[in-house]
């Protein structure tokens, strides 16, 4: 009786009810959407941050993060890392040195980043191979040495010349070697030109004499909602070893994340906060309007609590038409855009595209974002409610019955 | 099943210089099945006594004792349990829900009380047949005429069969005819159903066909006399 109650008062004012759920609507509509586009280019930063080099998660020896040193390494053999290839998240495991040594040609000499990779697998992650601007990429058991292009041009070498590193092994040992440049690649971001050079990871080992250690194992995941488990599941099968995530290896990059994701917030707030104020007038005045109607109501015989949740039904039926517009209007958009993402075009799309990323704008398509649009409209209700049902909860049956609205 | 008021008082700004004795000091009683009219001019208190015997206002001192419950003492949720299962009400302006039809107004409070679907049904045709609004049954009160809604609120205050009927001014809105006609439903109801009907009003119409009046001055009862005109129902219809 309630429900049919509820439902009949809500097309007694049509166009209020359909008003207010619009507005309700059109909030969670653009909400859900700047929210979508938002994640969605989180998400892309993320992953393209990892496929710069870095990885959404790194296994490394504990003392390693605070020293970066070549002493503080883990084991490179299957048998260490085969407990994390059981991992289901796990798209891809990378083994890696990073070491710092000294570079010379002729009278010229620099400090450079040395990174010993496992040539096939980095690539079929970081994609290292489209960034040969000459010579040729290396093969797993290859002695030669990529550059980076900043680091060429300031040695003056090319492809077939020689490049001598110099530097601290393992345990102090010497790590020295003459290398031949097989290629020569380009970075977009100044910072790696001018520092990077690539070893097979076997010549690496070799240079720092690590033996069969690495300094890190570098994670990319299949779903990156499932991190934090990810890393809970590496943590407990690895207990001795320090499990970084991509917000712990790049605070910079979370830092800007959350930064834009709480300005993103706040508009969404503002915006529920105009649409709250309208559905505020709007429940009001369904409540004060009837006020001699809810005390005949009241006189014949009906339950205070049974009025409440009838005004509380009428409420949550607007909001329910505002979330399920609203939704169906953004969620087909959101798909849309997420199979077909907009492509960039002009000086942004090739800024995008010299930092090694795709020029588009991705979309999140998240379950959890459209609940937690439905709940911003659950707690919105709530709050809205919370003074017409204080007037129902207060409501004098005898000052309803003479004069309805005022008489409060 | 009487009402019996003691000392009965309702006082509005009764902390101030000038308190209002809506109702003063009122001893009354009133039989099972009696049909009452309650009259005086306007501010006189008559609509404060039948609220306090409903059990909607709380009386300021003495006790509305009505079929041996004393209102002016019980709880909220008494009062309401008390009006549902024993008060039916019928307003000056109709008040029927608008998004219910006549058929489903008349059933509400028999809903309140918990009766099956199939008992309000029944029930709530049968006293719209009895108030000659069973072709109307489906149509909303904005679609009925203020005579028709008025007698769609008698069959509404019927429904729950409650012991008591207050009726505060039920023919104000009236015409000559349509008042004529619901005092005949009303008295008829009165009659077969044994009913006790207490109208507030200042309607001549109405007086000439109350079976005792009582009259109100400033909150105090000046005259309670039976009515030398009444004739029964049954007896005028024949």
């Amino acid at each position: 009786m309630l429900v049919r109650l509820a439902w009949r008062n809500l097309w007694r004012q049509k166009r209020r009810t359909l008003l207010t759920a619009s507005s309700i609507a059109l909030a969670l509509f653009l909400s859900l959407l700047m929210r979508s586009f938002q994640e969605g280019q989180y998400t892309s930063n993320i992953e393209n941050n990892g496929k710069s080099g870095v990885g959404i998660i790194q296994l490394q020896d504990p003392d390693f993060r605070d020293s970066e040193s070549i002493d503080e390494l883990l084991p490179s053999t299957e048998a260490f890392i085969h407990k994390a290839r059981k991992i289901d998240n796990i798209d891809a495991i990378l083994p890696r040195i990073h070491g710092f040594s000294l570079a010379s040609v002729g009278s010229k000499s620099k400090g450079v980043l040395v990174n010993g990779i496992a040539p096939n697998k980095e690539t079929d992650y970081t994609h290292l191979a489209d960034k040969l601007i000459s010579g040729q990429y290396l093969h797993v058991e290859d002695t030669d040495i990529l550059l980076a292009e900043g680091v060429a041009q300031y040695f003056n070498v090319s492809v077939g010349d020689e490049f001598v590193l110099y530097g601290q092994g393992y345990r102090g040992q010497t790590a020295a070697g003459v290398f031949t440049v097989k290629g020569i690649l380009s970075f977009p971001m100044r910072e790696l030109n001018n520092s990077q050079v690539y070893l097979s990871l076997n010549q690496a080992q070799i240079l720092f004499r690590t033996n069969q250690q690495v300094t890190s194992w570098v994670v990319s995941l299949h779903s990156l909602d499932a991190m934090a488990q990810t890393v809970e599941e590496l943590q407990n099968a690895y207990p001795d070893v320090s499990v970084r995530d991509w917000m712990d290896l790049s605070p910079e990059l979370e830092q800007s994340i959350v930064l834009d994701r709480v300005s993103g917030l706040i508009m969404m707030y503002l915006l529920y906060g105009i649409v709250g104020f309208g559905l505020f007038a709007t429940l009001l005045m369904m409540t004060l309007e009837r006020q001699r109607e809810f005390a005949v109501m009241l006189a014949t015989g009906l339950v205070r609590m049974k009025l409440l949740l009838m005004v509380f039904i009428e409420s949550w039926f607007i909001g329910l038409f505002g979330v399920v517009i609203g939704a169906s209007l953004a969620v087909p958009i959101i798909v849309y855009f997420y199979q077909n993402p907009i492509r960039l075009s002009g000086d942004l799309a090739l800024q995008m595209l010299e930092m090694g990323y795709e020029p588009i704008m991705p979309v999140s398509i998240s379950p959890e974002l459209v609940v937690s649009q439905i709940w911003i409209v659950a707690v919105m209700l709530l709050i809205c409610l919370l003074y017409p049902m204080w007037r129902i909860v207060t409501l004098d049956i005898v000052s309803g019955l003479k004069g309805g609205a005022h008489a409060h | 099943m009487s009402i019996q008021t003691i000392q009965l008082c309702k006082t509005y700004n009764a902390n101030s210089d000038f308190p209002v004795h809506a109702v003063d000091h009122l001893d009354l009683t009133i039989q099972q099945g009696e049909f009452v009219a309650v009259m005086g001019p306007s501010g006189s208190g008559k609509t404060t006594l039948l609220n306090m015997l409903g059990g909607i206002d709380t009386p300021t001192s003495g006790d509305a004792i009505v079929d041996g419950y004393n209102v002016s003492k019980m709880t909220e949720k008494g009062k309401i349990a008390f009006r549902r299962d024993n008060i039916g009400f019928i307003f000056q302006d109709y008040s029927l829900l608008p998004v219910l039809t006549a058929l489903e107004n008349v059933e509400f409070v028999m809903q309140l009380q918990g009766h099956s679907e199939a008992e309000c049904r029944a029930r709530a045709l049968a006293l719209l047949k009895k108030v000659g609004l069973d072709k109307h049954q489906n149509k909303r009160p904005a679609m009925l005429s203020g005579g028709q809604q008025q007698r769609v609120a008698v069959a509404r205050a019927l429904a729950p069969r409650p012991k008591f009927v207050m009726a505060d001014e039920p023919t104000a809105n009236l015409d000559a005819n349509s008042t004529a006609e619901l005092l005949d439903i009303m008295q008829q109801l009165n009659e077969q159903e044994g009913t006790t009907f207490i109208f507030s009003t200042h309607d001549q119409r109405v007086i000439t066909r109350a079976q005792r009046i009582i009259v109100f001055e400033d909150g105090r009862l000046t005259k309670d006399r039976q009515n030398p005109d009444y004739k029964r129902h049954t007896m005028s219809a024949s």
